[in-house]
């Protein structure tokens, strides 16, 4: 049965903004572990000559025409209205530089 | 391998560029809010797309596929007939969703290449790696002193080109024509605004050298320069740097960097970053773009005439390169160009007229009032073809002097409406080309001048000019000074 | 015996007078006051607003102008969409407190005829789950057997409607969150082809293959409630254009000569025997109403949950990225930095099975793995489309069990996830494919609910109502 190292399971978590415990590292290097175990079945199967499928409508060409619709579902007033922060229409967020 | 001509010390410097162009369609590239974020209060050009919102999905613009269809065209190559987009993730607050909706592996430009044309009136093809459509993130200011960040997401989501090329450039001096080049070509296929000052389009440059010709040093990225001088300076700037560097026995760290145009320098932007792992995959929310041939060929006729058409052109009419570059290279709202070539349908002469004006005495009168309206927009704008026409006849047949041309249409630039003929009359600007009455005067300035006269006749050709100064005086500025340069020296005899 | 008329009834009555709008929001309401204590299917009520657009509604009536198809029909819908008048949390702490600025195009559509949301139901958080024990407010209870779970992610909208709490719910299905709960709670869940109803507004999970769809008592409901919610939308680059004809416009002969296929994969070793011969039942009726009934095999089926848990997770990892605390609710206070802003809010918003599958979901689209797993699992999902297509080439429908077992008691699967995820093993490769689907009560086993699956091919949504209205007439 396969683990996924600490390491690992630490980057993946930084990556995700997720803050881990000891214990949660080590619960997911197993976890992890046995679920990638389980993808090895994906390799039994004969995948020549075929290609991914990310959408399954067919579509193409899905256009939206560029005029301005003034009338839209959430003004911005709503939108700044459930912002956690803000300040002078500015979102407010912790430093960034 | 890199020429032995771009050798700064002992190394040899390569260069890459990205570019990115902001698209000018009136929405944003997935959803219909406003794209004209100059001037607009911060979170305003917004809506639930623009904010990440839950349950908001991303439609495409079919404006923005056009225009990157065009843009194919401008740097050489044609549209891919199949492109989609996919997810590249990272956490940032001007990011609203978490990750950029961009194109990855399948773009919709491949394998381009321009010409550019360095100062030296020397050329060079630069290949151009890929051009791909994405968002734009939102824009962020830190007020100095505060623990916290301000985010307007009015740019969020607007639609942008990035344009890749090929490590070929290998000077400042090819960085900034390639940079310039660029501008011309997004300029010309409509496909841009171009407005540099308010961000239209920022340049990324890739710098890195190496003492061995058949291979790359380390780079370094310096990000958001937009101007093509800082272009160069950043380049030169980096070169300068990393020479120094590598002399000293350091090592060059691969890092994104800043341009300080106040300090001319880059800066390192190295924050305790980690590296990024973008984690793309296609985005399962846009159907993919195909393009048909028909749709394609339609593009390709909607692409007029690109700056090398424009140099070819007006060549032709004998119109000077440094003149046809700054007919191209100004910014504003005029078609210059258009103008001039509009005026080459009635000869090459017409056009040169044309072009040289603009050039050499309307640009000034734009930048004055400029200056005077402390940069606001000129009110000035061009007179139109007929009013060039009719100075241009006036002109060539004596009517009025070269500096009643550059006078009238000004005046005409500025809001004098009417004919040209009626204003020349008004203000007595029409010269004496009748040689009779010339020659009366001409008479008269020699006999009240037998000094100079004598100078003349002794070989002081300068004298002359002394003479034809006298017959305008006498002439109150009427005479045609040609006219009455060629009777002197006849009536003298020289 | 059910307190409330068909839909259609309801509004008919509205319209003639018979009863008001206020009066059906005001039964709705006695009803989840009277009877959901017990069972948690609702987490928030809309009351204030659905009395207010009652009233305008009556308003309608009375002024003589057309108050829609739907006219005064309370409903209930799962809170990942985006609502007016409660807040919009999708079960977890995650979204708590979050007000939704705009509302989901189904639910705009429903409101447009007439109908009234009442109330928000319970679910797994963000539709993680096939249970509703991952919601962050609590379980919804099995109406059946308070001892056992309503199924998920769609459990409080089942249980909502096996409850007689409203005439309709609306749920969305990923891999199976309509269709098993609706099993398990001996009720009707029509998932449709996806792209037919637009996603806009609804808290994503898996954008290729999230479905919203109707839980109802009858199928001629369901069949109502497509045909108000279907069709393209300009804030959905992925919908596709409904059927010309009314999704009511049933077949006239919907089953006799029709070729059905059994999935053989679903049946055998793994599969309670009660459900197994409810459902085999179940067809033999089919059989008996004319149908021609034979075994098919699908052999890339056992692969399809490795598809779904990769793919899903990877977009949903991806999806669930924009709740970060910055521009909405739930935002962590007291952060002294801006990664721990991002990783206060997200790490306490988050409950275990979300990051579990962000994690995994993180891990598949990583850089050195992304060709391993994502993209074989897509790979391997065409694989499935195509043997599909093949099947429907032959056949009219396809069928077999919803799920395994009946309803499960609570806390017996939460041991480890890849006993959860093994239940979803009959729903997952239809969702794989956008292929509509339907759960229709036909039996029962240790006195409890069994559905039988009904598959169709690609926007075939109208026959497959067909048939589904055939079989509850001759069930």
């Amino acid at each position: 049965m396969s683990k996924l190292n600490p390491e690992e399971v630490l980057k993946l978590a930084r990556l995700a903004r997720l803050k881990l415990t000891d214990e949660e590292v080590e619960k997911y290097s197993e976890e992890l572990g046995t679920i990638m175990d389980y993808f090895k079945l994906l390799d039994e199967a004969d995948l020549s000559k075929l290609e991914p499928t990310s959408q399954v409508t067919g579509l193409v060409n899905q256009f939206r025409a560029d005029e301005v619709v003034e009338d839209q579902k959430a003004t911005p007033d709503d939108l700044l209205e459930i912002a956690p922060e803000s300040k002078d229409r500015y979102l407010k967020v912790k430093r960034m530089i | 391998m890199v020429d032995e001509k771009y050798k700064v010390k002992d190394y040899y410097p390569t260069i890459g560029i990205e570019c990115h162009v902001q698209l000018k369609t009136k929405t944003k590239l997935f959803s219909s809010v406003s794209n004209e974020a100059i001037d607009a209060e911060p979170n305003t050009l917004v809506n639930h797309i623009c904010f990440g919102l839950p349950g908001a999905l991303p439609v495409l613009n079919e404006e923005a596929v056009r225009l990157a269809s065009k843009a194919a065209f401008a740097l050489g190559t044609t549209p891919q007939k199949f492109s989609k987009f996919d997810r590249k993730h990272y956490f940032y607050p001007d990011l609203p969703k978490g990750y950029q909706i961009s194109q990855f592996d399948e773009p919709i430009i491949l394998d381009g290449s321009i010409v550019i044309h360095l100062e030296d009136g020397s050329q060079k093809t630069i290949n151009i790696t890929r051009a791909h459509m994405e968002e734009d993130a939102g824009k962020s200011t830190h007020p100095s002193g505060e623990d916290f960040s301000l985010v307007d997401l009015n740019r969020a989501g607007t639609p942008l080109l990035e344009i890749v090329s090929e490590p070929e450039i290998h000077s400042s001096a090819e960085a900034k024509a390639y940079a310039k080049e660029l501008w011309l070509r997004m300029k010309y296929a409509g496909v841009s605004d171009v407005d540099l000052y308010h961000g239209n389009m920022r340049f990324d440059v890739n710098v890195s050298v190496s003492k061995d010709s058949q291979k790359f040093g380390t780079r370094t990225e310096t990000k958001n320069l937009n101007s093509f001088k800082s272009v160069e300076r950043a380049v030169d700037y980096e070169i300068e740097r990393q020479i120094k560097a590598l002399e000293k026995g350091e090592k060059i760290v691969q890092e994104t960097r800043g341009w300080l145009d106040d300090k001319q320098k880059t800066v390192s932007q190295r924050s305790k970053e980690d590296a990024h792992d973008y984690r793309y995959f296609p985005d399962p929310d846009i159907p993919p773009i195909v393009l048909s041939d028909e749709y394609i060929a339609e593009i390709k006729k909607s692409v007029q005439r690109m700056p090398e058409e424009i140099r070819e052109e007006l060549s032709e009419a004998g119109i000077a390169k440094a003149t046809i570059e700054a007919l191209m290279e100004s910014s504003g709202n005029e078609d210059y160009v258009g103008l001039v070539i509009e005026a080459q349908k009635d000869g090459n002469k017409f056009a040169a007229f044309v072009a040289n004006f603009i050039v050499n005495d309307y640009f000034k009168l734009i930048s004055d009032s400029r200056t005077q309206t402390n940069g606001a927009e000129s009110l000035n704008k061009l007179p139109g073809i007929k009013v060039f026409s009719d100075v241009f006849e006036l002109f060539s047949s004596n009517d009025i002097s070269s500096n009643s041309v550059v006078m009238i249409l000004f005046k005409f630039s500025q809001g004098t409406t009417g004919s040209v003929n009626d204003f020349v009359d008004k203000n007595n600007l029409r010269q004496m080309s009748n040689s009779g009455e010339i020659e009366k005067i001409v008479d008269q300035v020699i006999i009240d001048n037998p000094k100079p006269v004598e100078d003349v006749k002794n070989g002081e050709m300068k004298a002359i000019g002394f003479l034809v100064g006298q017959v305008m005086k006498a002439s109150q500025g009427k005479a045609n000074p040609g006219l009455a340069k060629d009777l002197i020296k006849k009536k003298i005899g020289v | 015996m059910s307190i409330w008329p068909s839909i259609n009834d309801i509004a008919k009555d509205v319209k003639s007078g018979k009863t008001t709008a206020l009066e059906q929001v005001e039964k709705s309401l006695k009803q989840i006051a009277d009877k959901d204590a017990d069972f948690n299917s609702v987490l928030w009520l809309c009351e204030e607003r659905a009395k207010q657009r009652a009233n305008e509604i009556d308003q309608k009536v009375n002024n003589g102008e057309e108050p829609g198809r739907l006219a005064g029909v309370p409903f209930i819908a799962k809170d990942n969409y985006l609502v007016f008048g409660a807040q919009t949390t999708a079960a977890s702490n995650m979204l708590k407190g979050f007000e939704a600025p705009y509302q989901s195009t189904a639910i705009e559509k429903l409101e447009a005829e007439g109908a009234i949301c009442v109330a928000k139901a319970n679910l797994d958080a963000f539709a993680h789950g096939g249970s509703t024990e991952n919601s962050d407010f609590g379980v919804t209870k099995n109406p059946h057997d308070k001892t056992r779970v309503a199924g998920g992610s769609s459990g409080g909208s089942a249980a909502a409607v096996a409850l007689d709490l409203a005439p309709f719910a609306m749920g969305s299905d990923t891999g199976g969150s309509i269709r098993q709960p609706a099993s398990f709670c001996g009720i009707v869940g029509y998932k449709p082809t996806y792209g037919l109803v637009s996603r806009s507004g609804v808290v994503a999970m898996a954008s290729s293959t999230d479905v919203l769809g109707p839980l109802t008592r009858s199928v001629e409901d369901s069949a109502l409630l497509l045909d108000v919610v279907s069709g393209k939308d300009s804030l959905d680059g992925t919908t596709i254009d409904r059927d010309e004809k009314s999704y009511l416009d049933f077949d006239e002969d919907s089953v006799k000569g029709k070729k059905i296929g059994i999935i053989k994969e679903y049946f055998g070793e793994g599969v309670d025997e009660g459900v197994e011969s409810s459902v085999r039942e179940a067809i033999k009726k089919l059989e008996d109403a004319g149908a021609k009934v034979e075994e098919i095999s699908l052999p890339s089926l056992p692969l399809a949950l490795a598809v779904y848990y990769v793919v899903v997770p990877a977009e949903l990892s991806s999806n669930l990225s924009r709740h970060d605390g910055q521009r909405y609710q739930y935002s962590a206070l007291g952060s002294n930095s801006l990664d721990e802003s991002y990783e206060n809010s997200r790490t306490q918003g988050f409950g275990m099975e979300a990051k579990r599958r962000i994690m995994i979901g993180t891990h598949v689209l990583s850089s050195g793995y992304y060709d391993a797993y994502y993209k074989k699992a897509q790979t391997v999902r065409t694989k499935l489309i195509n043997e599909f297509k093949q099947a429907f080439e032959e056949y009219d429908f396809l069928v077999g069990p919803v799920i395994p077992t009946v309803a499960f008691k609570i806390g017996e699967l939460n041991q480890h996830p890849l006993s959860m995820y093994l239940q979803d093993i009959m729903t997952v490769a239809v969702s794989l494919a956008g292929l509509p689907a339907v759960s229709l009560p036909c039996g029962e086993s240790e006195g409890m609910p069994v559905g039988l699956q009904i598959i169709a091919g690609q926007k075939k949504d109208r026959q497959l109502l067909s048939i589904s209205k055939v079989f509850e007439e001759i069930n």
